[in-house]
């Protein structure tokens, strides 16, 4: 080993990151070597003497002059900083906001009978009730809303009543199913699965 | 007590001033120590504590409470120091006479010896002469070396601490090292 290569092992070693081999190497180059052995004990005592330094210490009193120098606690910003920080879920929420409003707008407005199907010839509307007669078979879907349903005949596809009421005769024969939405958020999910199905097909 | 620290700083974020207040007594002396090692300046190194602490509060909701609380803190300290000690070069140099007309230098302007808390402390020559020496440390070696012999710091936390890999730690603290040691060997009588 010679002085340029033990330099570096001085450090390594004042460190505390030299070991096995190399630590004995460089034992042997300062036991061979005066200058590297002076170096070493400069070296070695500057860290001794870096590290006597003593901590020193604040005055008391500045822990309030601390505490004194914060802004106030402003509550009202914390959910102003939780949107700051999260825009992607804001943006989610804002915009499920307007469509649940707009929603709920149509749910609430609307206060008409309506009815919708393929096949609306088969079926009779008096006042506020839709009746399928005995006999008569309603192609395909059979929608109404805000009304009462009674079937006394055949409905080939699906039955969903909104809003209202649904009275099955004996003589009724349903092939699809009957679904009875009541609630505005069930109202909800079955226009969703509209839409749904809608992109679908 | 890495857990505890976050669990105080959890609550400072969410309000508690007595939580914060407890971070302040744990790290104050640590913060000020360091400071004061950066700037050499009583004043100076109180303003910073208070700037860091100020930083700290008004930065709660970005501590990452995987990370220790020291490393957080020791950071923006740091970095505090750094630009303060930035602004001072570029703003004025020492030897510079001030256009006030009385041939003042800057050095007139700096608070006297007397002010330095420790004036009373040190009744070794010896150690006068480290504290100068680490005054006159250039920037990038100052931090490192402080953190390393001051703070006891592993390597790898000053790593952490000044965003940098331990590979350029190592190397500042090497070149520190030798700076301080040419530094210190022309004081002959201090028989190093």
């Amino acid at each position: 080993m010679n002085c340029k290569e033990a330099l570096p092992l001085i450090h390594e070693y004042l460190d505390g990151d030299l070991h096995g081999s190399e630590a004995k190497e460089l034992k042997e180059h300062l036991i061979a070597c005066p200058a590297c052995r002076t170096l070493f004990k400069q070296l070695e005592k500057t860290d001794a003497m870096v590290r006597s330094l003593p901590s020193v210490r604040l005055p008391d009193t500045l822990t309030a002059q601390i505490m004194s120098g914060l802004p106030p606690m402003k509550k009202s910003r914390t959910w102003t900083d939780w949107i700051r920080r999260h825009p992607a879920v804001s943006v989610a929420v804002v915009f499920a906001a307007v469509m649940f409003g707009s929603y709920m707008s149509m749910w609430n407005d609307d206060k008409n009978l309506m009815v919708k199907g393929n096949d609306l010839q088969e079926v009779i509307i008096q006042g506020d009730t839709v009746i399928v007669p005995q006999g008569h078979t309603v192609n395909g879907d059979l929608v109404v809303q805000r009304g009462k349903l009674e079937v006394e005949g055949d409905v080939t596809g699906n039955v969903t009543v909104i809003d209202g009421s649904v009275n099955l005769a004996s003589t009724a024969h349903i092939s699809g199913q009957v679904t009875k939405v009541d609630e505005a958020i069930g109202w909800i999910w079955y226009k969703l699965g509209e839409i749904v199905t809608m992109i679908a097909s | 007590m890495n857990f505890v620290e976050a669990r105080l700083a959890k609550l400072a974020r969410n309000g508690d001033r007595n939580a914060f207040e407890e971070l302040v007594e744990l790290y104050k002396d640590k913060i000020f120590h360091l400071a004061y090692r950066m700037l050499s300046n009583k004043q100076e190194a109180e303003d910073a504590v208070q700037e860091t602490f100020l930083r700290v509060y008004t930065n709660l909701h970005r501590y990452d409470e995987n990370q220790k609380f020291s490393t957080w803190i020791f950071r923006i300290g740091t970095n505090l120091c750094i630009d303060k000690l930035r602004r001072r070069k570029n703003t004025y140099s020492l030897d510079a006479e001030l256009p006030d007309g009385e041939g003042n230098d800057f050095y007139a302007m700096l608070p006297s010896d007397e002010d330095t808390p420790e004036k009373q402390i040190i009744v070794s020559e010896t150690q006068e002469l480290i504290r100068k020496a680490i005054g006159s440390l250039p920037e990038k070696y100052k931090s490192v070396v402080i953190l390393r012999y001051l703070h006891d710091m592993s390597l790898q936390e000053i790593g952490d601490v000044l965003d940098m890999p331990v590979t350029t730690v190592k190397t500042r603290v090497h070149r520190g090292r030798e700076y301080l040691r040419k530094l210190l060997e022309q004081h002959e009588h201090i028989t190093i």
